[in-house]
Formats: structure tokens, C-alpha cells, sequence
């Protein structure tokens, strides 16, 4: 019966012994590969330059910036390896914050109460989101461009509206502003080095998101919807909930940052925030996402935050004429960038 | 007796005439139809500082009876085009921050060719004759930074530290450059980007690591000189701070001796005076100052007299 | 090794029209067991109507569609899957860029523990694959690879053994072979015969190549204009014929002959004509 022609005359091929492939091997087809190879060259680059850089209370400065940039990233990337953007995530940072500061001093409802509900109010947001990309079958580009503007814009209205000023007032008096600020912004001293909570907090979502994304179902379905829906629905996974939901986390990360800004700093400018999604997204770019989704990492998105917290800190470090430092900076990520895609490269082809 | 009676008389005399003139001026001027002023300043969006100047513009609108028209664009080329677009509506004058001289030259040129007369105000005060404007209302930056650097003279600084969050903004340049002219000590300067508070404070806190020489920093706006304290204090340092402008905040952190004083420009001034001068200008052909700026600043807000301070800036107008 | 027992899937006189054009008239089909049926036409036959009528996409208008003997009218693909009827489509099939193993158990991953400690069971389903895909003759080094770097004969492959681990009785596959070389083609179509002989599946493969049909076909139903043109069993059948009815019938001896006159007129030497392929 097996008439048929085949690049394979035996139906009985060989078979390979199942094998676990070098550890280097593994790492080096990882995504976040290129970031890992980009952050260390930035690394030794200010190691080397810059003498300061050397301490540990420089890394834990370097760090803490990373860590700001990082916490939405990690949501960032998961959003993105699903298949979207979120431009809103800048501002809506900020809107966390006032909403938290303005529902606890207008509501009555306390510091925890506002707390609670700027929450509810940042995930309603994400699901706005979803749900509007879901509905008017836009690019999330469009979608959450338009609720950029629009959160930018009632952030100050909002807050001109209640307040009277553009700033929210000064919450350190409230009662529970000291057990808040243990929760989500206080330090640790280590080796005379002040560690804010917000990096441990940073560590532990990346982990928890590398988790999710490589070894639970809905990790497997992330990956999936990113990088062909239609297939993924085909087979019965719910693109629909797993959209709103990764748009969801993307407001619980706000929210997260919001929340440690406004403790760490009593008061919020109301016109705080923007430009920072661009920063998210491209630590999820350079930590090896995919613009197209469906490809990327969480730990990625963490090196690409520490190569930017790297760079401006090291730039302060290294004592460079400050008439340069935004060059300086995009100097170094481009050159970190470039390091990335080489070893990226490499990796996929060397295979 | 009679010659004070006399001269009592012809005072009330002239004086309710003069009020009857001035009030028939007023009323016809609201009669005829409200003036329509536009304020055009370089204000990033939600800033305290700015909303202050608001404040002072719009009280002094509605005491002046004119209709006010607000826009605001922190870059060179979109609030240059502003003015462009307050000319097309054909406003009866125009108070702006000339923020960026060379891009909006053109721009004022051509709303003074069409007859619209500028005030200037809080930005400017080295270009402002140079562009032709009127008036300026403000504080002169360079002496603003002068002072500050003789302050730390005094204050026996040794090496100071401008934190400024606007890279390229001329009036923050003017207060830097006045500072480093009278400041004997060391002098650096480290940029940052607007509110972006984690940014600030792990600059400044880089910046204090890598040189821990510095003992006095001065924030070029008072919104950042919080971030700033915890900046210093996680370096480790014993670094003092000072700050341009007032926030309630830096009035609580000056009573708590945690800053030591706040340069005030009184920004609600410069937007009540920019307004209040062009309705001069406009309804009684006046021009103040004698050639020269209209000073609101500088004044210094120490531990000394900031009580005073303190219940205004409560109610957001200082 | 031919089709036995009662079909799995009946059709009788199954019609079905898109606003007033009939798309589908009085078609009859069955399928068995272990069987591969394979359904020819041209573009614009009917195949793809007919398969979505099958496969549960769109519902039919007149006629019976039975499942194990009950008729049935399906509202989505959910259902049909359901009773073991599963499509296989050219480019719907897999995610390219996810690995072998996770593109395999995609939407029914296999789980351990519980709560919030859920997680997939990675080694279990990376044995699954690898023993589902070489049972087809295909053996991956790396199941980690993604899908997107594998072969299009594999990959439809790959797409094919799911579908079959997943419980499907009956296996629609629509133009598996269209984009693939010699090669390629040859190990689909190995697998189908494979999948249909030792795992006694019902095998409904649309083709519009001949040669491909004739290779693993039991039973062979040509479309023309919505209908059924032919419908026979191998048995009764040869290549030739069965070229001759998918290229429109009479049509193509007409052809042919024009063909023929042409070049002869040329007076070159003509190799014989072949059918579409």
C-alpha cells in the first residue's frame, strides 16, 4: 500500500534520544539572549569608565530607576507578546496616584479605601482598553493612543476640578500613610546602601510573569494569541478574555507604580507620566519582544529596563558634559541595541 | 475754613468726575464688546508653578471684565505657531512667555505688524525690548540667579548643584548662569526630565554619589526639591537645598527646616500684572516700567518669615 | 483495509445557497472508517461549501447531514469537534512562532497540581508529541523549535497527528498538499494513508490535484457547479479516467484535441497533455 514517495523510505526513522541541549545553548536562543549580552556590555563599559559606578550604593541607584521603568514593563511585555500596545500606560501611572490620593482625602475613605479603589479604577481602565480594541477592531495602537490623550487630559481636569490646583495635596498627615508607605515604598538599608522595596517588588512580578508566560496554560495561550490569533481561536483558547486580561495587568502595574509614587513622593503632579509608555515599550523591545507580538520574554523586558537605568545613571557617573546627556544616552542604547540584535542573530542562525 | 472747604468740594468734585469719566470709559468699553486677550506660555501641562499664573490672569480678566483665552506648549515651534493662531482669531492683545526667542521672533513680528500689542512675562526678560514687546512683567532671571548665587556665598557654600528639568529653556539657563556668576564655590548643573520624580531623585542621587563634594543643591523649580531631600538623604549626604518658586510642599519643608529657602517670583502677579497691563495698554494707552522690566521677584522665603507665606500658598495663589 | 461498517459521517442531498446563488445541490456522501474520500472540482466546484457544511462553519439548507445515524445541523465547528469531525486548514493550522510541543497541546494543555500552583505538565506533553509525531514518521531533535521553522509537509503533518490525538474521527483536510513540493507532499500523503489505514479514521481530502488523489483515495466524488459530477470507488476507476472527469469531462478531450491540432500545425513533437495539477 505505501506506494507513495517520500523523502523517507522508512516508515521506522531513527530516533533522536530526547536531550538536554547546553546550558549556553539554551540561554543564547532564549529572547532576552541579546538584552543579557547588551546589559553587560554596559556594564563593564561604565565599570570601567566611571570609577563611582563601582559601589554597590551606585547599583541600588541604578536599580531603583530600572525598577520604575521596569514594573509596568514586565506587564508591557506580556501585553505586547500578546499581540498589542498600550500607549496609555504613561499617564495612567500617574492617574493611579491621583485617583488614590483624591478618593482619600475627597471620599472619606481613607488612604486604604482610595487605595482600593484607584485599583478598581486602573483595571476598569485595562479593560476599557481590551474591550474598546475588541469592539471597534482597531489597532490597540489607535485605541490606546485616544485613551492616552483622554487620561492626560482628566488627569488635570480631574484634579483642577477637585482639588483647585494641579497638584494633589500633601497626604503624609492621613492616618495610615506610614504602614501604606512599609507596603510600597520603603527602603532598606544594606551595606549603607538604601534598596527601595520597589526593586524587590520589580524582581518578584518578573518572576512570577516568566512563570506564567513559560509554564502555565495561560502563559501558552499569551504567546499564542500574539502570534496568530485566528489559529489560537481555531483551537478554542478565549483571545478575547486573554486580550482584556493582559490589558487588565497592564492597569494593575500602573496602578502598582502609581501607588509606590505617591508614597515615596506625599504629592503628585497631575501632568506627570508622559512619555514614559515609550519607555516601557522599549524595554520590552530591547529585552528581546517582538513589535508583531507573539515573541518575547518578561525577564527581557527586565534587562531592558536595567540597560536604560544603566545608561542615564552611568552617564551621571562617568561625569560626562550634561549639555550631552540625552545624546549620550541614546548613544549607549543604540549601541546596546545593536549588540542585542548581532546576538540574536547569531543565536537563531547557529542553530 | 472756607478754602478747605473749597478745595474739599472741588476734590469730591473732580474726583467723582474722574470716576464718572472713568466708569463711562469702563462702561462703554464693556458695552461695546469684551476685549478678547491671549496668554500663550510654554508650560508643561499640570504644573503647579503654572496654574498659579493662572490663577493671578484669570482674577485679573474678570475684574477687567475681558475674555481670556489660555494656551500652552513646553516646545519651541508649537508655542511659536500659537501665536500664530491667536492672530488668525484676531485677539485685542497677547501676553506670552518669550521662552524661546529665536523660534518665536517671526511669529511676534508678525502679530505686531497686525497691530496686537504683547506683553511679556515670567520668560524673557534679556530679549524681550530686542523683540519689540511693550511691556515685561517678571522677575529678571539673572538677578534672580545673582542672589541665589550670593546666598550661598553667604551660607559659606563650597560646591553647588543646579538641578534643572528643562534642558534648553532659556529662563532656567538665565537663573543658572546669574548663579554662576556670583557663586564663588564649584558649580555643576544636571538636567532632568520633567515630573518623572524616580528620575529625578536616582539623578541627583548618581550625581551626589559621584561627586560627594557637593553640599548645596539648588532645584530650578519647587516641585522637585521633595524628590530632591530623599535624593540627598539616600546618598548619604549632608548636603543642603534651596529652590527657585514656592509649592505649599516646599512652604511645609521650609518650616521644617528641611529646605532652607524658596526664591519667589510671585507668579500670580506676573499673570495678573501681563493681563492687567495689556487692558491698560489697551483702554488707556499705558505702558510701565519706564523701559524697563516690572520687578515681582526676587524675594527669599526662609524659616523667618514663612508663616506669612504659608496661608496664601494654602489657598494656591503664592 | 477498505472502508467497514456504517459511516461515520452521511450525507443526503445536501443543498445549500448564499442569497438566492445555489452554492450546493442534492449532494450525497459517506464516509467510513479507515477510509480516505477524496473530493475534486475546480475552484468554485463547491469544495470549500461543502467542507464548511461538514466541518460545521455554516449550516446546510436542505437535505440530511447524519452523524453515527442521527442527523445533525451544526452551529459551530465547537460541535462538529465535538463528535470527532475536525478540520484541517492550510494556513489556519499552527503559530508559527511557538514551539513544536506548545503548538500541539495548544487549548487543551495537559496540567498538574492545583490552584494557583497550576502548571503545565512539560514533560508529559513533550512525550506526547514526540511520540504522536514519529508514529507519522517525523522526528524532531528539538521540540522546542518553533513550528515556523519546519518544513510545510511537517508542519501540516504536525497539524494533522493533533487533530488525530485530539480524538478526531473524521478528518477533513482541505488542500494539505497545495503549497507543497514533490517532497513535501509525498509525507502528507503518507501520513493521511497512515492516518486512515492504522488508526482507522475517516479521511475527507479535498484536492484539486489528481495525481494526489488517486494515491490515497478509496472513493473519489468530483464537484462541477455545485454538484456531483462522479462518485465512485477506486475499484472502478482509473488515473486517466479520473483526470478526464476532474478536468470538466467531455470538456477535455475537446481540449485536448485542440491542443493537438495546434501543435501538430506546428509540426513539433507534442508530449501528451496532463491534467491540472
Amino acid at each position: 500500500m505505501m506506494t507513495v514517495t517520500t523523502e523517507k523510505t522508512d516508515v521506522e526513522v531513527p530516533r533522536h534520544v530526547p536531550q538536554v541541549a547546553a546550558l549556553w545553548r539554551r540561554i543564547a536562543t532564549r529572547p532576552e539572549a541579546g538584552a543579557l549580552g547588551g546589559a553587560i556590555l554596559v556594564y563593564v563599559f561604565f565599570f570601567v569608565t566611571a570609577p563611582p559606578f563601582r559601589h554597590f550604593a551606585a547599583f541600588t541607584t541604578v536599580l531603583y530607576q530600572a525598577a520604575t521603568i521596569g514594573i509596568p514593563a514586565v506587564a508591557v511585555a506580556l501585553l505586547m507578546i500578546g499581540g498589542e500596545f498600550d500607549l496609555s500606560a504613561g499617564v495612567a501611572v500617574t492617574m493611579s496616584s491621583l485617583a488614590s490620593s483624591i478618593f482619600a482625602t475627597k471620599l472619606g475613605v481613607g488612604l486604604v479605601g482610595g487605595a482600593i479603589l484607584s485599583l478598581l479604577l486602573s483595571l476598569a481602565i485595562g479593560a476599557l482598553n481590551g474591550w474598546l480594541l475588541i469592539r471597534t477592531k482597531l489597532h490597540s495602537f489607535l485605541v490606546t493612543l485616544a485613551t492616552f490623550l483622554m487620561l492626560q487630559g482628566l488627569n488635570i481636569a480631574i484634579t483642577k476640578l477637585v482639588t483647585g490646583n494641579v497638584a494633589t495635596s500633601d497626604i503624609s498627615a492621613m492616618p495610615g500613610f506610614n504602614q501604606l508607605q512599609t507596603i510600597f515604598a520603603s527602603n532598606i538599608v544594606i551595606g549603607g546602601a538604601q534598596i527601595s522595596i520597589a526593586i524587590v517588588y520589580w524582581l518578584v512580578f518578573m518572576a512570577l510573569a516568566t512563570w506564567v508566560l513559560l509554564r502555565t496554560k495561560v502563559g501558552n495561550w499569551i504567546f499564542a494569541v500574539g502570534g496568530q490569533g485566528d489559529s489560537a481561536r481555531a483551537v478554542g483558547v478565549p483571545v478575547v478574555q486573554v486580550k482584556i486580561g493582559l490589558f487588565m495587568l497592564v492597569g494593575f502595574s500602573c496602578w502598582f507604580l502609581g501607588q509606590h509614587l505617591l508614597y515615596a513622593y506625599n504629592t503628585v503632579q497631575s501632568g506627570a507620566g508622559i512619555g514614559n509608555e515609550l519607555l516601557y515599550i522599549a524595554a520590552s523591545v530591547v529585552g528581546g519582544c517582538l513589535l508583531t507580538g507573539g515573541y518575547g520574554s518578561a525577564v527581557g523586558s527586565a534587562l531592558g529596563a536595567f540597560i536604560f537605568g544603566m545608561t542615564t545613571e552611568g552617564v551621571i557617573y562617568a561625569d560626562w558634559d550634561p549639555d550631552w546627556f540625552q545624546f549620550f544616552v541614546g548613544a549607549m542604547l543604540l549601541l546596546a541595541t545593536v549588540v542585542n540584535t548581532w546576538i540574536r542573530l547569531r543565536a537563531t542562525k547557529g542553530k | 475754613m472756607n478754602v478747605t472747604k473749597f478745595s474739599k468740594i472741588a476734590i469730591a468734585c473732580a474726583s467723582a468726575s474722574v470716576g464718572a469719566i472713568l466708569a463711562m470709559s469702563g462702561h462703554a468699553v464693556a458695552a461695546s464688546k469684551p476685549l478678547t486677550f491671549a496668554m500663550i506660555t510654554h508650560a508643561q501641562p499640570g504644573d503647579t508653578f503654572w496654574d498659579i499664573i493662572r490663577k493671578g490672569a484669570n482674577a485679573a480678566a474678570a475684574k477687567d471684565n475681558v475674555k481670556l483665552i489660555y494656551l500652552a506648549d513646553p516646545t519651541a515651534d508649537k508655542e511659536a505657531q500659537l501665536i500664530d493662531n491667536v492672530v488668525q482669531q484676531h485677539v485685542d492683545g497677547i501676553a506670552l512667555t518669550l521662552a524661546f526667542p529665536q523660534a518665536m521672533e517671526k511669529n511676534v513680528k508678525e502679530a505686531e505688524a497686525a497691530g496686537i500689542p504683547i506683553v511679556g512675562f515670567n520668560a524673557g526678560g534679556d530679549d524681550w525690548k530686542k523683540a519689540g514687546l511693550l511691556m515685561y512683567v517678571g522677575q529678571d532671571e539673572t538677578i534672580a540667579g545673582k542672589a541665589v548665587g550670593d546666598k550661598l556665598n553667604a551660607e559659606g557654600a563650597k560646591s553647588v548643584l543646579c538641578v534643572d528639568q528643562q534642558q534648553g529653556a532659556v529662563q532656567l539657563e538665565e537663573r543658572c548662569n546669574g548663579i554662576k556668576a556670583t557663586f564663588k564655590g564649584k558649580y555643576q548643573i544636571l538636567y532632568t526630565t520633567g515630573y518623572d520624580m524616580p528620575t529625578v531623585k536616582s539623578r541627583v542621587q548618581a550625581k551626589l554619589q559621584q561627586d560627594p563634594s557637593i553640599d548645596y543643591v539648588v532645584t530650578l523649580g519647587a516641585p522637585f526639591a521633595p524628590s530632591v531631600l530623599g535624593a540627598i538623604s539616600a546618598a548619604g549626604g549632608k548636603a543642603k537645598l534651596g529652590t527657585f518658586d514656592l509649592t505649599p510642599e516646599a512652604v511645609n519643608l521650609i518650616k521644617a527646616g528641611k529646605l532652607q529657602w524658596a526664591i519667589d517670583q510671585q507668579p500670580y502677579v506676573e499673570g495678573y500684572e501681563a493681563v492687567d497691563l495689556l487692558w491698560l495698554n489697551k483702554t488707556n494707552g499705558d505702558v510701565v516700567g519706564g523701559g524697563g522690566p516690572l520687578l515681582t521677584g526676587p524675594a527669599f522665603v526662609t524659616k523667618a518669615n514663612v508663616a506669612e507665606v504659608a496661608k496664601f500658598a494654602k489657598a494656591g495663589t503664592r | 483495509m477498505a472502508g467497514s461498517g456504517a459511516p461515520i459521517i452521511q450525507l443526503r442531498g445536501i443543498g445549500k445557497s448564499y442569497a438566492n446563488i445555489s452554492a450546493l445541490r442534492g449532494v450525497d456522501l459517506s464516509v467510513r472508517q479507515g477510509e480516505v474520500t477524496c473530493i475534486l472540482g475546480d475552484n468554485g466546484a463547491g469544495k470549500s461549501t461543502l467542507i464548511s457544511i461538514i466541518a460545521g462553519l455554516h449550516p446546510h439548507d436542505s437535505g440530511d447531514y447524519l452523524v453515527d445515524g442521527q442527523p445533525r445541523k451544526f452551529s459551530s465547528p465547537r460541535e462538529a469537534l465535538n463528535l470527532g469531525i475536525a478540520a484541517v486548514y492550510q494556513t489556519l493550522a499552527l503559530v508559527p512562532l511557538l514551539p513544536v510541543w506548545r503548538n500541539f497541546f495548544l487549548g487543551s494543555e495537559i496540567e498538574l497540581g492545583r490552584g494557583p500552583l497550576r502548571r503545565l505538565d512539560r514533560a508529559k506533553m513533550q512525550d506526547v508529541t514526540r511520540n504522536e509525531l514519529h508514529r507519522m514518521g517525523i522526528d524532531l531533535a528539538n521540540l522546542e523549535q518553533p513550528v515556523g521553522t519546519l518544513s510545510g509537509g511537517q508542519r501540516q503533518v504536525v497539524a494533522i497527528a493533533r487533530a488525530v490525538h485530539f480524538g478526531a474521527r473524521v478528518l477533513i483536510l482541505d488542500e494539505p498538499t497545495a503549497a507543497l513540493g514533490v517532497a513535501q507532499s509525498g509525507l502528507v500523503l503518507r501520513y493521511i494513508s497512515q492516518a486512515a489505514r492504522s488508526q482507522g479514521i475517516g479521511v475527507i481530502f479535498i484536492t484539486h490535484n489528481p495525481h494526489h488523489a488517486f494515491l490515497v483515495g478509496d472513493h473519489f466524488i468530483v464537484l462541477a457547479r455545485g454538484e456531483v459530477g462522479l462518485d465512485m470507488p477506486r475499484a472502478d476507476l482509473t488515473l486517466d479516467n479520473l483526470m478526464f472527469h476532474m478536468a470538466g469531462g467531455k470538456g477535455l478531450s475537446a481540449l485536448e484535441h485542440e491542443i493537438q491540432g495546434e501543435r501538430t500545425a506546428s509540426a513539433q513533437a507534442a508530449p501528451k497533455a496532463v491534467g491540472p495539477t
